[in-house]
């Protein structure tokens, strides 16, 4: 192998592992409760980019609609917690629920009465929703831009859903459950390192399973089936079960994201439904390189590290520093800092020349076929 | 919360009444969909910062009429050359490097409606924002079950107005001709000896005017925020791709969603409306992804 070490994969393992376990060793220099908890809250954003990566990078699905897993999931998960909280005799709806002037409880909390339950539905009902929602686009051959548009619009109307539904979600309020997340008789302090292990458990854990899994077989035809539909429909692939698929696991990626989120945050609101919200999902993938899964990791890390960094009084000015970081990755850098990095390395490797088969070069035809379905 | 909370029963008047209030839902939709039908219809640009073309349509129109004085009538015409104006420029700074490339431009100009938001919330302030309406508009139309204000009226006249100036623009000149060649191939239209990148020009600078003239309207009707033109974007999107991406198409469509939309909310509410609405269209386009009218076009 005297190519460029970035397709290395050998190379690619060490990098994926290094990194992981670096994550997983911040707490021994970051004691402080408070840091522990904003780098578990980028882990969780981490995840959602990766979902995004996998989706996108990889099956060549622009989803919008991340957030709608993250969300349903967050939910799920804040109603356990709740549900955690209430006692079955003496307290048994959660006080939001009697200002808003319910009686009994609904009958889509009460499975949330028990935890094992409760965190079926949290990472099941998402995951569903998409295989779902994923067979009734990939069937009719919807692809591109329309995708583009229908998760867009199936995330504004479950914004508007959990906004509205106020006896149910606590609407703009929304769901703040008052103990932290208890299992197997222990209690999961938001602010603990462990809860922040827990994050990077389930970010490296989802991130190596779906990087090994576009390394197999099944990966490779889902890459084959981004870069040419068409042919790959031809070659006898059944296209739409490989995009559903993947769509799926982008979802179940999301959900863990949006259990994980609550799990540290114990609050849920509709904002983890907004449009906003789900295409800044898209940019953290962006910024990082959608093409490779630990450059979307990166991506969300820098992009919300400097969102911090950036402090209180510039907020106002983050937005146009985030716009115009944007738009200059769309026009300059298509495949984000990975595909820089790919190549410098190539720089070095001194195989000059890029490949044929990439992705990005290959594009224009890719999306030629998009507009056309 | 009993049934009847969430759902109203059928009386004849006051369903009449909402279906003329989808009337006047219809024309605003399809006031905000129409430069979103011509710009992604001729260039196959997604136009995100749509919606932020009627928020600076109608913060133009509050600085005319506010700061200037020049009275709302002559508003309309100048916020569409003063979009028309922002639009040129966005097309030469950004969009022009992207053609071909619809999920970039999609995401690019998502970057640019951040940019458009921030900006206008550092120049303005986050606090509301009115656009006075004329007096010769303060009128109401009440018969038994009528109740239209006359903006209201004017904004369905003005969407009459539009689409046909927009038809007129394409089937009956020259250069509608000429943006429809390109529409339709963009290389056999440029071995003909039709500029396409100038077209393009065109049609994005028209497109931006046409949001600008929405943006004075949708001011004086509603308050002005920084970020209100992301309560337009899905709307006027499902609009443009359940019509089939044309004129007709983005006219039937938006009758037709505007209609339900006033129907599922006199049911249930405006909010359960619109989860309805939005899911149907999404099993709609399952159903048709060329959307209502599209024939067999040629691809881009």
């Amino acid at each position: 192998m005297n190519g460029n070490i970035y397709h290395n994969r050998k190379a690619q393992w060490a990098i994926y592992l290094a990194a992981f376990a670096a994550l997983a060793l911040l707490p021994i220099f970051f004691d402080s409760p408070f840091t522990l908890n904003l780098l578990a809250r980028y882990c969780v954003f981490a995840l959602l980019a990766v979902s995004v990566s996998l989706v996108w990078g990889y099956a060549g699905i622009l989803s919008l609609g991340q957030a709608i897993a993250f969300g349903l999931a967050a939910y799920g998960m804040a109603m356990t917690m709740q549900m955690q909280y209430q006692d079955p005799v003496s307290d048994p709806i959660p006080s939001f629920m009697l200002t808003n002037e319910l009686e009994t409880l609904p009958l889509v909390w009460a499975p949330f009465w028990s935890t094992p339950i409760g965190l079926i539905l949290t990472f099941g009902v998402p995951t569903v929703f998409f295989i779902v929602f994923g067979i009734l686009m990939f069937q009719a051959r919807v692809a591109g831009v329309f995708v583009a548009i229908m998760t867009l619009a199936m995330t504004a109307a479950w914004y508007s859903m959990a906004y509205d539904m106020q006896p149910f979600t606590a609407g703009f309020n929304g769901i703040s459950p008052p103990l932290p997340f208890q299992i197997f008789g222990t209690e999961v302090d938001p602010y603990s390192a462990g809860a922040y292990w827990v994050c990077v458990a389930f970010l490296a854990v989802l991130t190596l399973g779906a990087k090994f899994l576009m390394q197999t077989k099944f990966g490779l035809i889902v890459q084959a089936i981004r870069d040419d539909a068409e042919r790959a429909r031809f070659l006898g692939y059944n296209v739409a079960y490989y995009q559903v698929v993947v769509f799926a696991l982008s979802g179940f990626l999301a959900a863990s994201a949006g259990f994980c989120w609550v799990l540290i945050v114990q609050y849920v609101s509709p904002t983890s439904l907004e449009i906003v919200f789900s295409i800044s999902i898209v940019i953290w993938a962006a910024v990082g390189g959608r093409t490779s899964l630990l450059g979307a990791i990166i991506g969300a890390f820098l992009v919300n590290g400097m969102q911090s960094f950036v402090g209180d009084e510039l907020q106002q000015v983050w937005m146009l520093i985030l716009g115009a970081i944007f738009i200059g990755v769309v026009l300059f850098l298509p495949r984000g800092l990975a595909g820089f990095f790919e190549l410098v390395l190539g720089l070095f490797s001194g195989r000059r020349e890029p490949q044929k088969s990439d992705w990005n070069t290959g594009r224009t035809s890719a999306v030629t076929k998009e507009s056309a379905e | 919360m009993s049934v009847n909370d969430f759902w109203t029963p059928f009386a004849l008047l006051p369903f009449l009444n909402a279906l003329i209030i989808g009337i006047s839902l219809i024309s605003i939709w399809l006031i905000a969909a129409l430069g979103l039908t011509i710009i992604y219809g001729t260039m196959g640009v997604i136009n995100m910062a749509h919606g932020e073309f009627i928020m600076l349509g109608a913060y133009s129109t509050y600085v005319l009429q506010t700061l200037i004085g020049i009275p709302f009538l002559l508003c309309l015409p100048l916020s569409f050359l003063i979009l028309a104006a922002i639009g040129w420029v966005i097309e030469r700074g950004v969009i022009r490097t992207l053609y071909r490339r619809p999920l970039d431009t999609l995401l690019a100009t998502w970057g640019l409606s951040l940019i458009l938001v921030q900006g206008v919330r550092l120049i303005f302030g986050g606090e509301p924002q009115y656009v006075g309406v004329p007096s010769w508009l303060n009128f109401q139309i009440q018969a038994d079950f009528i109740h239209l204000s006359g903006l209201r009226l004017f904004i369905i006249v003005m969407a009459i107005v539009m689409v046909a100036v927009t038809w007129f623009l394409l089937y009956r000149t020259t250069l509608g001709i000429c943006v429809r060649a390109v529409m339709q191939d963009k290389e056999m239209a440029a071995s003909f000896g039709i500029d396409a990148n100038r077209i393009y020009s065109l049609t994005f600078c028209y497109g931006a005017g046409l949001a600008g003239v929405a943006g004075s309207m949708f001011g004086a009707l509603k308050t002005l925020f920084p970020d209100m033109g992301g309560g337009y974007i899905v709307e006027a999107f499902l609009v443009v791709v359940v019509g089939g991406v044309q004129l007709a198409g983005s006219v039937l469509s938006a009758s037709l969603l505007g209609e339900l939309n006033s129907i599922f909310s006199y049911f249930t509410n405006d909010t359960f409306a619109r989860f309805v609405l939005f899911t149907l269209v999404v099993v709609f386009l399952r159903i048709r992804p060329q959307g209502l009218l599209a024939e067999k076009m040629t691809r881009r």
